[in-house]
C-alpha cells in the first residue's frame, strides 16, 4: 500500500459516491436520480482501478471497471424506460408524486 | 453424462431459452395468434433442467463439491449451489405452469417468460459463483430481470411506482456491494472466495468495513430491516407468479450471495453471526407487527416474508456465531420450505385474483374482505391457501413447523444464553404471526360470500395444478422432514467449510 | 405383528378424516354414517389396546437425525387416555348425527373431529417428546378449527383464535422443555429421561419443570390461562364435550402426571402445581356460580375440576388425579351432551330463558341429574370416589393444609353451582313458552352409556391401579405407601376396589367432605335467607362476573399489540428519499456497532 496519491483517489471516490447518494435522496426529478446513480457508479469504477493499482494488477482493475460500465448501462436504460412510463402515467417526474403506495 | 456436464447443462439452458421464448412469442403476436410458445419453451427447458439436477444428484451422491472450468472461468458447485438451483427450478416450473392465463392479454406478456428464464439462469449462476465479481454479475443480472417483471403493468400507477423504488434502492445496494468488492480486492489481491478466506488470519478495519458493506448491500435485496421498504410495494404489485418468485427465491438468493461474500471474510464469522442474529430478531418482530394490520392480502404476505427471512437469519446467525451446523441446516431448510409455502400462498392468492379481478380486466388489490366465503366457490384453492398460511404460522403437519424446529434445535444446542433467548423470541413471534394468518383462513371458510366472490369467474385447471403439487409437497415434508436432510446438511457444511458431526 | 395394532387408533380415525372430506358435502347422510363408522372402529381399536396396558408394546419408525424417530409404546396411562379419547369420541360423533343434522360443511366438521381423535391418541401413546409436541400442536389446530366452525359468527372466530394463541403460547413451555432435553442429552426419549432426571443440570431441570407447568396450565385452561375455555364454548356442543371436557384439556394434566417423577424433586414445583390447581378450582367454581350461559357454567366447572386434578398431582396423588380424570371425562361429557340436547331443542344457551324443562324432556333430565350428582360428588357416583381420594391425598404427605381447606370449600361450591344449574334448567316455572322435543335417538344412544358410566366407572379402580403400577416403573403411587397400606394385602383387582371403597367409607374425613357438599347445596336452596351473608360477598360476586380481571388483562395485551402494529405503519412512508435514507442509516448504525464491537 505504498501509493501516497491513493489518499486523494480514495477521497474522490467517497466524494463521488456521496454526491450520488445526496442527489438520489434530494432530487425532485427522476432523471436527476438516474444521473445520481450514474455518479455513484463512476465513483465505484474509480475504486476498482485504485484497487487494481494497489494490489499490483491494474489490468484486472480496469477490466472489472469496464464490465461494471456495461452492466450499469443496462440498468440505466431500464431506469430511463421506467422514467418515460412514469411521465406518461403520472404526468410528472417528481419522485414525491410516487407515493400512492404507503403504510 | 457426468456431474460436471449436468451442471453446465442447466446453467446454460435458461440463457438459450430466454431469447427463444421472447422471439417465439413476438412472432406469434405479430401473426395475430396466441403467444403460447414462450410458456411451452419455458416449461420444456425447466423440466430438462430438473432432469439435469436429478442426473447430478445420482452422479454425485457423496456430496462432494465440484470445480468446473468453463474457459478461464472457474465455477464451484457445492451444497448451497444445489439447494438454490433445486429451489429455483422447482418453483419456476410451477410458476410457469401457473402463469399462462394470468398474463394473457397484458401488453408485456411476450417478455414475461423470457425474463423468467433469465432470472432462473441468473440465480443458478449465482449459486455457482466462486469469485466476488462473478457473484455480483449474476446478482445484478437477476436484479435487472426482475425490474421489468415488477413494473409489469405499465398502465397501473402502483406497478410503476413499485418498480421505480425497487430499482433505485436495489441500485444503491449494488453500489455498496461494489465498493466492498473493491476494498476486499485491494487488500486480498484476489477475488476468489476461498483465496480470500485463506489469506487472512485476522481482518484489518478496512476489511471489516467491507464486510459491513456486503451485509448492508446484499441486505437490501435480502430484505433486512431497515432496507426492506421496497419489498411490500414490489411484491404486492408484481404479477402473482412473480411475487411467488420474488418472495420465494429472489430474497433468498440475495441472502445466499451475502453468505458467500461473508464466507470469504470468514475469520470474523462470529461477529457476522452476531449481526445476523440481531437482524433476525428485528426482522421477525417488525415483520410480524407490520403484517398484523394490513388489509391487502399480497401486502400482508410481503411483510410476512420479511418476518420469515428473520427466522432464516436467526438460524444462520446462531450457526455462524456458535459453530452450530444444525442451526445453519435449519436455516437452509427454512429457506426451502418458505419458498414452497410462500410460493403456494402467492399462487393461491393469484388464482383468486385471477378469478375475481383480472378476468374482469381490473388490477385492484385483493383485500381481506374480498376473500370472504371463497371456500364455497373455490374449495381447492382455499384449502391450499389455508395449508400455506397455517404452515407459515408454524403449525404441524406442515413443513414450516419442521424447519422452524430445526432452527430452534440448533439455537438451543449452542447452550448460550443469547442464542436461547433469541430462539424463545422466535417462538413467541411464531405465536404472534398466527394472529394474522389464522383470520385469513377463517374468512375463507365463511358461509356467506363477499360480492367479489359471487361475481368471480372460473379458475383454469392448469392454475390449480401447481397449487395441489405444492400443497402435497408441504404436507409430505411436514411429515417426513428428513427427506431434505442430505441437501440441507450438504448446504450447511458447504457454508461452514466443514463437515457436519 | 401386534406392533401394528398401535398404529390403528391413530390411523383409522385419520383415514376416516380423509374419507369423510372426500365424500363431499353433497351427500350428508353418507358423511354422517361414514363418520360414525370410523369413530366406532377407532373406539374398537382403542379398546383392543387394553390388554397391552400392562405389557409394553412398542413401534418405531426411523426418521432420523434432529427429527426424532416416530415412537409409540403402550402403558397404563397412555392406553387409558387413548380409550377415553376414542370411546368418548365415538359417542360425540354419534351425538353429532342428530345435533348437526342439516348443518353445512359437515365434511370439514367430521374431518377435523376424526383428525383430532387420532392426534389425541398419538399424543398419549408416543414416547418421544418431539412427537408429543407435534400431536399437541395438531390437537390445538383441530380445536381452533372446530371452535371457529361457524366462521360467520365473529364470536366463534374470536374464541377460536383466542384458544389457538393462548394454547400456542403455553405450548412454548413444552417446546422449550423438549429442546432442553435434546440439547443436554441428545435424545427426545421420555422414559430414559424419567429413569434418570439427574442427567440434566439442576437449573435446566428447573426451567423444564416450570416450562411444562406453563404448557399444562395453558392447555388445561388453568390459572392464569383460564379465559380461553369459556370463550371456546362457541363450538358446537359435541365438540365442547369431546375436546373441551373429556380429552384435549386433559392433555395438560396428562403432561404433569407423566413427568411427575422427573419434576417432583424440583424445589417449589409441587407447591406451584398445587397452588395453580387450587386457584383454578376455587375461582372457576365462583365464576360458575354467577354465570347464566349454560355452557359457560359447564366450562367453568371443567376448569374447576381440572384444578382438582392438577392439585392432586402436586400433592403427590398421581393415581387420584387420573382416577378423577376418568370420572370427569364420563360425567362431564354426559353433562355437555345433555346440555347439547337442551340447547338444540331450545335454540338458546341462556339459563334465564329455560326452566321447567324436566316435564317435557324427561330422558334428558334424568341423565343430566345423574351427571350432576356425579359432579357434585355424592356417594356411589364415580365422582364421589375420585374426589374423596384427591381430598384425602391433600391432607397427608406434609401438604399445606390451608390449600386442602380451600379445596374442600371448592367442593362445596361445586355442589352449589351444580344444584343451581339443574334447578334453573329443569325445574320451576317455564320462563318461556317453548315447543320442545326430547333428545333424538342418536343423542339418546350417546347419552345412555355415559349415564351408566357415571354410576359404574369407579368399579375399575382396582384394575386401573394395577395397570398403572405395573406399567409405569418410575412413578410412585399413593396406595403403595400411604394411608391405605394396601400393597401387600391385595389379592385380586376387584377385591382391591372393594377394599379401597370400604376404606374410604370408613374414614371420618369422608363425612366431613360430604357435609360440606350438602351444605353447599342447601345454602343455594336457602339463599334468600342467607341474603345478608351474600351481600357481604357482593364484591366477590362482581369480580367473579368479570372473570377476576383476567379478561381485561387479555384485552389489554391484544389491544397494545395491535396499537403497536398500527403505529409502526408510518415506517412505510412511500417516499423514495426516506427509503434510501433508511438504507444509509442502516449502514451507519451497523458500522458504528461493528467499530465498537470489534475494533476498539
Amino acid at each position: 500500500m505504498n501509493y501516497p496519491d491513493g489518499i486523494i483517489v480514495a477521497l474522490t471516490i467517497l466524494g463521488l459516491v456521496g454526491i450520488g447518494i445526496y442527489a438520489i435522496i434530494v432530487s425532485r426529478n427522476l432523471i436527476k436520480i438516474v444521473v445520481g446513480m450514474q455518479i455513484m457508479v463512476k465513483g465505484v469504477l474509480l475504486a476498482f482501478v485504485l484497487a487494481g493499482r494497489v494490489s499490483g494488477n491494474i489490468g484486472l482493475g480496469q477490466s472489472l471497471a469496464l464490465t461494471v460500465i456495461v452492466v450499469d448501462t443496462i440498468v440505466a436504460v431500464v431506469a430511463l424506460a421506467l422514467t418515460v412510463q412514469v411521465h406518461k402515467r403520472f404526468g410528472s417526474l417528481d419522485p414525491q408524486a410516487l407515493t400512492t403506495l404507503r403504510r | 453424462m457426468d456431474a460436471s456436464m449436468a451442471v453446465i447443462g442447466f446453467l446454460t439452458l435458461p440463457f438459450i431459452g430466454a431469447p427463444l421464448a421472447y422471439l417465439g412469442d413476438r412472432i406469434l403476436l405479430r401473426r395475430g395468434s396466441n403467444p403460447r410458445l414462450g410458456q411451452w419453451i419455458t416449461l420444456i427447458i425447466l423440466l430438462v433442467c430438473l432432469l439435469g439436477l436429478i442426473v447430478f444428484w445420482t452422479q454425485n451422491p457423496a456430496g462432494d463439491s465440484l470445480w468446473i472450468w468453463v474457459g478461464s472461468i472457474v465455477l464451484h458447485w457445492d451444497g448451497l449451489s444445489f439447494l438454490l438451483a433445486f429451489t429455483v427450478i422447482l418453483l419456476a416450473t410451477l410458476v410457469a405452469l401457473f402463469s399462462g392465463p394470468y398474463i394473457r392479454d397484458e401488453k408485456a406478456q411476450d417478455k414475461y417468460f423470457s425474463l423468467l428464464l433469465l432470472m432462473v439462469g441468473a440465480i443458478i449462476g449465482l449459486g455457482s459463483a466462486n469469485d466476488l465479481f462473478n457473484l455480483w454479475i449474476w446478482f445484478e443480472l437477476m436484479a435487472v430481470s426482475t425490474y421489468l417483471l415488477v413494473a409489469f403493468y405499465p398502465q397501473e400507477q402502483g406497478s410503476l411506482e413499485a418498480g421505480v423504488k425497487y430499482l433505485v434502492q436495489s441500485a444503491v445496494g449494488s453500489v455498496l456491494i461494489l465498493l466492498a468488492i473493491a476494498i476486499t480486492y485491494a487488500y486480498a489481491g484476489t477475488l476468489q472466495l476461498d483465496g480470500i478466506r485463506a489469506r487472512f488470519v485476522e481482518l484489518n478495519p478496512a476489511l471489516i468495513g467491507s464486510g459491513v458493506l456486503f451485509i448492508i448491500g446484499f441486505g437490501v435485496k435480502a430484505a433486512l430491516v431497515p432496507m426492506h421498504t421496497w419489498l411490500p410495494d414490489a411484491h404486492a404489485q408484481a404479477p402473482s407468479g412473480i411475487s411467488a418468485m420474488l418472495s420465494g427465491i429472489v430474497i433468498e438468493a440475495g441472502l445466499v450471495a451475502m453468505l458467500r461474500a461473508i464466507f470469504a471474510l470468514g475469520t470474523e464469522a462470529t461477529w457476522w453471526g452476531v449481526l445476523l442474529m440481531g437482524f433476525g430478531a428485528i426482522n421477525m418482530f417488525l415483520g410480524n407487527l407490520l403484517a398484523l394490520r394490513q388489509q391487502q392480502i399480497k401486502r400482508l404476505l410481503a411483510f410476512s416474508s420479511v418476518a420469515q427471512v428473520g427466522y432464516m437469519l436467526a438460524g444462520i446467525g446462531v450457526g455462524l456465531a456458535y459453530h452450530q451446523p444444525i442451526a445453519i441446516a435449519g436455516g437452509m431448510f427454512h429457506l426451502f420450505t418458505h419458498a414452497l409455502m410462500k410460493g403456494l400462498a402467492f399462487l393461491a392468492v393469484g388464482a383468486l385474483l385471477y378469478a375475481l379481478v383480472i378476468s374482469q380486466h381490473q388490477h385492484t388489490p385483493l383485500t381481506l374482505d374480498d376473500v370472504r366465503g371463497a371456500a364455497r366457490r373455490y374449495p381447492l384453492v382455499s384449502l391450499t391457501l389455508a395449508i400455506a398460511l397455517l404452515g407459515l404460522g408454524g403449525l404441524p403437519p406442515m413443513a414450516g413447523f419442521m424447519s422452524k424446529w430445526q432452527i430452534l434445535v440448533g439455537g438451543f444446542m449452542s447452550q448460550s444464553g443469547a442464542s436461547i433467548a433469541l430462539m424463545v423470541f422466535a417462538g413467541l413471534n411464531s405465536v404472534l404471526s398466527l394472529g394474522y394468518y389464522a383470520p385469513i383462513v377463517n374468512r375463507l371458510y365463511q358461509q356467506s360470500p363477499s360480492e367479489v366472490v359471487e361475481k368471480g369467474g372460473h379458475i383454469p385447471g392448469l392454475m390449480v395444478l401447481p397449487l395441489i403439487i405444492l400443497g402435497l409437497g408441504i404436507l409430505l415434508l411436514g411429515l417426513v422432514p428428513s427427506l431434505m436432510n442430505p441437501i440441507n446438511e450438504w448446504a450447511a457444511s458447504s457454508l461452514m467449510g466443514l463437515g457436519i458431526r | 405383528m401386534p406392533n401394528w395394532l398401535l398404529l390403528l387408533p391413530i390411523g383409522v380415525p385419520w383415514l376416516g378424516c380423509i374419507g369423510v372430506w372426500m365424500v363431499g358435502d353433497r351427500r350428508p347422510k353418507f358423511q354422517h354414517s361414514l363418520a360414525v363408522f370410523f369413530s366406532v372402529l377407532s373406539a374398537g381399536a382403542g379398546l383392543m389396546l387394553i390388554p397391552y396396558s400392562t405389557q409394553r408394546l412398542t413401534l418405531m419408525l426411523p426418521l432420523g437425525g434432529v427429527f426424532d424417530d416416530f415412537r409409540l409404546a403402550t402403558d397404563g396411562l397412555g392406553v387409558f387416555l387413548a380409550v377415553v379419547a376414542t370411546v368418548i369420541g365415538s359417542l360425540a360423533v354419534i351425538f353429532s348425527v342428530d345435533y348437526m343434522h342439516g348443518e353445512h360443511s359437515l365434511g370439514r366438521y367430521y374431518a377435523f373431529v376424526l383428525f383430532f381423535i387420532g392426534s389425541m391418541v398419538g399424543l398419549v401413546l408416543t414416547t418421544s417428546l418431539l412427537w408429543m409436541f407435534v400431536f399437541w400442536e395438531l390437537t390445538a389446530l383441530c380445536s381452533y378449527a372446530l371452535i371457529a366452525f361457524h366462521n360467520d359468527d365473529p364470536k366463534a372466530v374470536r374464541g377460536g383464535i383466542k384458544a389457538l394463541i393462548m394454547t400456542q403460547f403455553g405450548g412454548l413451555g413444552l417446546l422449550f422443555g423438549a429442546l432442553l432435553l435434546y440439547t443436554y442429552t441428545g435424545s427426545y426419549e421420555i422414559n430414559s429421561f424419567l429413569s434418570n432426571p439427574g442427567v440434566l443440570p439442576a437449573s435446566v431441570l428447573n426451567w423444564m419443570a416450570f416450562g411444562f407447568l406453563i404448557a399444562a396450565a395453558a392447555k388445561s385452561a388453568q390459572f392464569p390461562f383460564q379465559t380461553w375455555l369459556p370463550d371456546a364454548m362457541e363450538a358446537p356442543t359435541p365438540i365442547s364435550a369431546l375436546i373441551h371436557a373429556a380429552t384435549m384439556v386433559n392433555a395438560g394434566v396428562y403432561l404433569l402426571a407423566r413427568f411427575y417423577p422427573a419434576f417432583e424433586a424440583v424445589p417449589g414445583w409441587k407447591l406451584a402445581v398445587m397452588i395453580v390447581g387450587m386457584l383454578s378450582a376455587l375461582l372457576a367454581a365462583l365464576m360458575a356460580l354467577v354465570a347464566f350461559d349454560l355452557k359457560r357454567v359447564l366450562a367453568y366447572s371443567t376448569v374447576s375440576q381440572l384444578g382438582f386434578m392438577v392439585y392432586a398431582v402436586g400433592a403427590g396423588g398421581v393415581f387420584a388425579s387420573q382416577f378423577h380424570l376418568m370420572s370427569h371425562s364420563v360425567f362431564k361429557a354426559l353433562l355437555f351432551l345433555g346440555a347439547g340436547a337442551v340447547i338444540h331443542a331450545l335454540g338458546t344457551r341462556d339459563m334465564r330463558e329455560m326452566g321447567g324443562l324436566g316435564k317435557r324432556m324427561p330422558f334428558t333430565r334424568t341423565v343430566f341429574i345423574l351427571g350432576a350428582l356425579a359432579l357434585a360428588g355424592l356417594p356411589i357416583f364415580n365422582g364421589f370416589w375420585s374426589k374423596e381420594l384427591i381430598l384425602e391425598i391433600g391432607l397427608g404427605h406434609g401438604n399445606p393444609s390451608w390449600i386442602a381447606a380451600l379445596m374442600i370449600l371448592s367442593a362445596g361450591l361445586t355442589a352449589a353451582y351444580t344444584l343451581r344449574m339443574v334447578i334453573l334448567v329443569f325445574y320451576g316455572q317455564a320462563r318461556r313458552d317453548h315447543h320442545v322435543h326430547d333428545a333424538g335417538n342418536a343423542m339418546k344412544t350417546a347419552l345412555f352409556p355415559l349415564a351408566v358410566g357415571s354410576l359404574s366407572t369407579w368399579l375399575l379402580l382396582g384394575p386401573f391401579y394395577q395397570a398403572l403400577k405395573t406399567s409405569l416403573p418410575f412413578h410412585k403411587f399413593e396406595f403403595d405407601e400411604t394411608w391405605l397400606h394396601m400393597a401387600e394385602s391385595v389379592h385380586s383387582t376387584i377385591g382391591m376396589t372393594l377394599e379401597v371403597g370400604l376404606e374410604v367409607l370408613r374414614q371420618p374425613f369422608t363425612y366431613i367432605v360430604l357435609l360440606v357438599v350438602i351444605l353447599g347445596g342447601v345454602s343455594w336452596l336457602g339463599r334468600k335467607r342467607l341474603s345478608v351473608l351474600i351481600a357481604t360477598f357482593k364484591g366477590v360476586e362482581q369480580a367473579a362476573q368479570s372473570a377476576f380481571g383476567f379478561d381485561a388483562i387479555n384485552d389489554a395485551i391484544v389491544k397494545s399489540v395491535q396499537k403497536t402494529g398500527e403505529a409502526l405503519r408510518v415506517t412505510q412512508t412511500g417516499y423514495l428519499a426516506w427509503n434510501v435514507l433508511a438504507v444509509l442509516l442502516g449502514w451507519l448504525v451497523v458500522l458504528i456497532l461493528t467499530l465498537l464491537g470489534r475494533i476498539g
